[in-house]
């Protein structure tokens, strides 16, 4: 145990008196908290929908008059009642043409956003300089085509349309009392941690994968290894990481939450989906993400260990970065339907559980037995792969050359045995 | 401290590496395990350090199983290397607490090491900016930095110009005298013959001579003479010695300024002599001649010192 803190201490004093680690951490958070502290600074009401007034005021605001979208129609039919168009398209003017002629050029002229010609009853023509994808004009001119139409043939029938109307759309009182999760709010934040073990676990697990394979490249690994135990040296090397990238993952999403909190109101809530992750999300994310990052990292460092160049490390961890890539892309996919039968048995394995019990707990029905049951398979599982992954660091020490397969790796380790 | 090593066997895949490896070293005294390139001494000090197991023998110490992690050993392995992008002072602290010291002793050892091996102005530099030179010193500190009882150099003088190999060899001149139990390999036979007391020579995975190396010379050069003549070249000397006196002694080898003559079985010097002084050579250096450990490596193993 000692001699682990020796090791642990040595490899931490490598992360945190590097510049680069130190001044990229201090970056990272800075740039996150500047992000969020930007509404108090800058205007950006037609982003969050919220104009700061003095700085701790938020007020709905509406476009100046001159920055209203200018439409312009033809009336053939007779139906059209220009102020109900108004009221349906936000911010515009409408102006009525002669004849068609007089649409498509003001339209050719960009002088109106779009035209509508008005053919018939349920009949018109949309004209529009260039179509962009998030067009929605002929959306909402089909919507006003439907009133007029109602309001033609109410008024011909001799009906009330505003008795018809209110008797269809009749408003429904709702309270929403969600007893247990409510996966609608909790998917993005879900999501983005998923992401976040995903990244920790792959640019971590290689930075712990290049350590070891350097102390073979420098040759100082067999003076480490006749001076203390494999179990010392391949612990405290990824536990070394793992506090390294919790400490710089930690600095910056803490920053990043802290500044959101405070600047809540500026946003207008709009960032809550991926950042007002509740207490208890952080915590199962702390236990089963670094239980993951753990479980992986000592794999990385075995896969370290089977080769002795940098270069080919790439090589050595392909198959791991399967595993992963694989439970990711699951992981991700069933964060739609967290209480199917793939993510519940997904939820118990150690390659997965570390996205997959973090989601159910996030976002599903989970019993404690599960969390505690699975919780246990992986740290079980940590211990294991670190004592596997020691074995396979200790029988490549002197293994210099050609990369070693894992399985040739596990066969010599039987073999040893 | 008694260090035996009995009967050590390693394989590698198929191939029988070491075929029964034995030795012998005490406290104060320095084994010197000598080799070809490949013969098996790096493999048999790996045997010793625990890197390597063997397939079958023991090691022994003071008669109980020999278990390095239980011991304070300072390792020179053949393969040098330290962290080239940390301070020296930082690795060798490092080391020292790795080997069970306190953090101020080891800091105290590291300083009084580097010092020793006129390496301290470099503790607080980064490795790599270091000379291979001082490197190679700062290696050797760091073998000796956890103040050692049993110390394991593994061809400590490759890579060390004569300065540098002269402080090695002052080092090493102390250990010993300080009761340290050193084994160290080497195929330079000069530096072996400075401060060895026993030699163990290895062949081919086996140990072909081993024993005090006062003894083996004493043995080896028991038969041996050496003869030189004013009014004969070596060469013509070489002749007449074979032609004249073949039934006496037989040409075993030569030097710059003489020969060297080994005496037939049943012959003694005096018998010799007598011829000697019957012919008309005018001798110029005539005596006994005291093998040095490279005659005695080259007569065994058959190869010049490298």
């Amino acid at each position: 145990m000692k001699r682990f803190v020796i090791v642990l201490r040595y490899e931490l004093k490598e992360y945190f008196s590097s510049k680069v680690f130190m001044v990229l951490t201090a970056m990272l958070a800075v740039l996150g908290a500047m992000l969020l502290f930007l509404p108090r600074f800058v205007d950006m009401s037609d982003f969050t929908g919220v104009q700061i007034v003095g700085g701790d005021s938020g007020e709905e605001t509406s476009k100046e008059e001159g920055e209203q979208t200018a439409y312009i129609y033809l009336d053939q039919a007779g139906v059209v009642q220009p102020e109900i168009l108004g009221q349906m398209f936000p911010e515009s003017s409408w102006s009525e043409a002669a004849d068609e002629a007089e649409v498509r050029a003001a339209v050719e002229a960009q002088e109106a956003e779009a035209g509508f010609v008005v053919t018939g009853a349920a009949a018109y023509e949309y004209y529009v300089y260039n179509k962009s994808m998030t067009d929605r004009n002929t959306a909402v001119f089909d919507e006003a085509m439907k009133l007029f139409y109602r309001m033609d043939y109410c008024g011909n029938a001799g009906w009330d349309l505003e008795e018809i109307a209110a008797m269809y759309d009749v408003p429904i009182a709702v309270t929403e009392n969600v007893l247990n999760k409510d996966s609608e709010s909790n998917y993005w934040y879900c999501y983005m941690l998923v992401i976040i073990v995903f990244m920790l676990i792959v640019y971590y697990g290689q930075m712990i994968a290049v350590s070891v394979t350097n102390e073979k490249s420098n040759r100082a690994i067999e003076v480490l290894v006749t001076s203390t135990s494999p179990n010392s040296l391949l612990f405290g090397k990824v536990i070394a990481g793992a506090i390294g990238g919790v400490f710089q993952m930690g600095v910056v999403l803490g920053a990043i939450l802290i500044s959101y909190q405070v600047n809540r109101e500026q946003w207008g809530g709009m960032l809550d989906m991926f950042l007002h992750i509740p207490a208890e999300v952080l915590l199962a994310f702390a236990f089963f993400g670094l239980g993951g990052y753990l479980f992986y990292a000592f794999l990385y460092g075995a896969m370290g260990a089977l080769v002795s160049k940098t270069e080919d490390i790439s090589k050595s961890v392909s198959g791991l970065m399967v595993v992963i890539m694989v439970v990711y892309f699951f992981s991700l996919v069933q964060l739609t339907n967290v209480d199917g039968q793939i993510i519940r048995i997904l939820s118990f394995l150690p390659v997965s559980s570390y996205s997959t019990m973090f989601a159910r707990i996030a976002m599903g029905t989970v019993a404690p037995w599960e969390i505690v049951v699975s919780f246990l398979l992986l740290a079980a599982s940590i211990v294991g792969t670190g004592m596997l992954g020691a074995k396979i660091y200790r029988m490549g020490t002197l293994r210099y050359g050609n990369p070693i397969k894992i399985t040739s790796a596990l066969k010599d380790l039987k073999k040893s045995e | 401290m008694r260090l035996e090593v009995k009967n050590i066997r390693k394989t590698f895949g198929e191939t029988e590496v070491l075929h029964g490896i034995n030795f012998t070293v005490e406290s104060g005294r320095a084994l010197g395990l000598l080799g070809r390139n490949g013969a098996g001494k790096t493999t048999t000090i790996r045997i010793l350090m625990d890197v390597f197991h063997a397939n079958s023998g023991e090691i022994l110490l003071d008669g109980k199983r020999f278990v390095p992690s239980r011991h304070q050993i300072g390792y020179l392995p053949e393969e040098r290397g330290l962290y080239p992008k940390r301070t020296v002072l930082d690795q060798m602290i490092y080391l020292a607490c790795l080997r069970g010291m306190k953090s101020k002793e080891a800091k105290e050892s590291a300083l009084k090491w580097l010092k020793r091996l006129e390496v301290d102005e470099y503790a607080a530099r980064k490795l790599e900016t270091l000379s291979k030179g001082n490197q190679q010193k700062v290696q050797l500190a760091a073998t000796l930095v956890c103040n050692p009882e049993i110390v394991i150099l593994d061809e400590p003088f490759s890579g060390l110009d004569p300065v540098n190999s002269q402080i090695l060899k002052d080092v090493v001149s102390e250990l010993i005298s300080e009761n340290h139990l050193v084994i160290f390999s080497s195929h330079q036979m000069s530096y072996v013959e400075e401060f060895c007391d026993h030699i163990a020579v290895i062949d081919h995975g086996q140990v072909v001579m081993a024993g005090e190396l006062k003894e083996i010379k004493k043995e080896y050069g028991k038969n041996r003479l050496m003869l030189a003549a004013e009014n004969y070249a070596l060469d013509k000397l070489a002749e007449k010695t074979e032609r004249e006196w073949g039934s006496y002694v037989g040409i075993s080898g030569r030097k710059k300024e003489f020969l060297i003559l080994e005496l037939k079985d049943g012959v003694n010097r005096r018998a010799f002599m007598e011829q000697l002084v019957k012919s008309d050579v005018e001798v110029e250096k005539f005596g006994g001649y005291e093998p040095s450990l490279n005659d005695i490596f080259v007569s065994k193993v058959g190869e010049e010192e490298v």
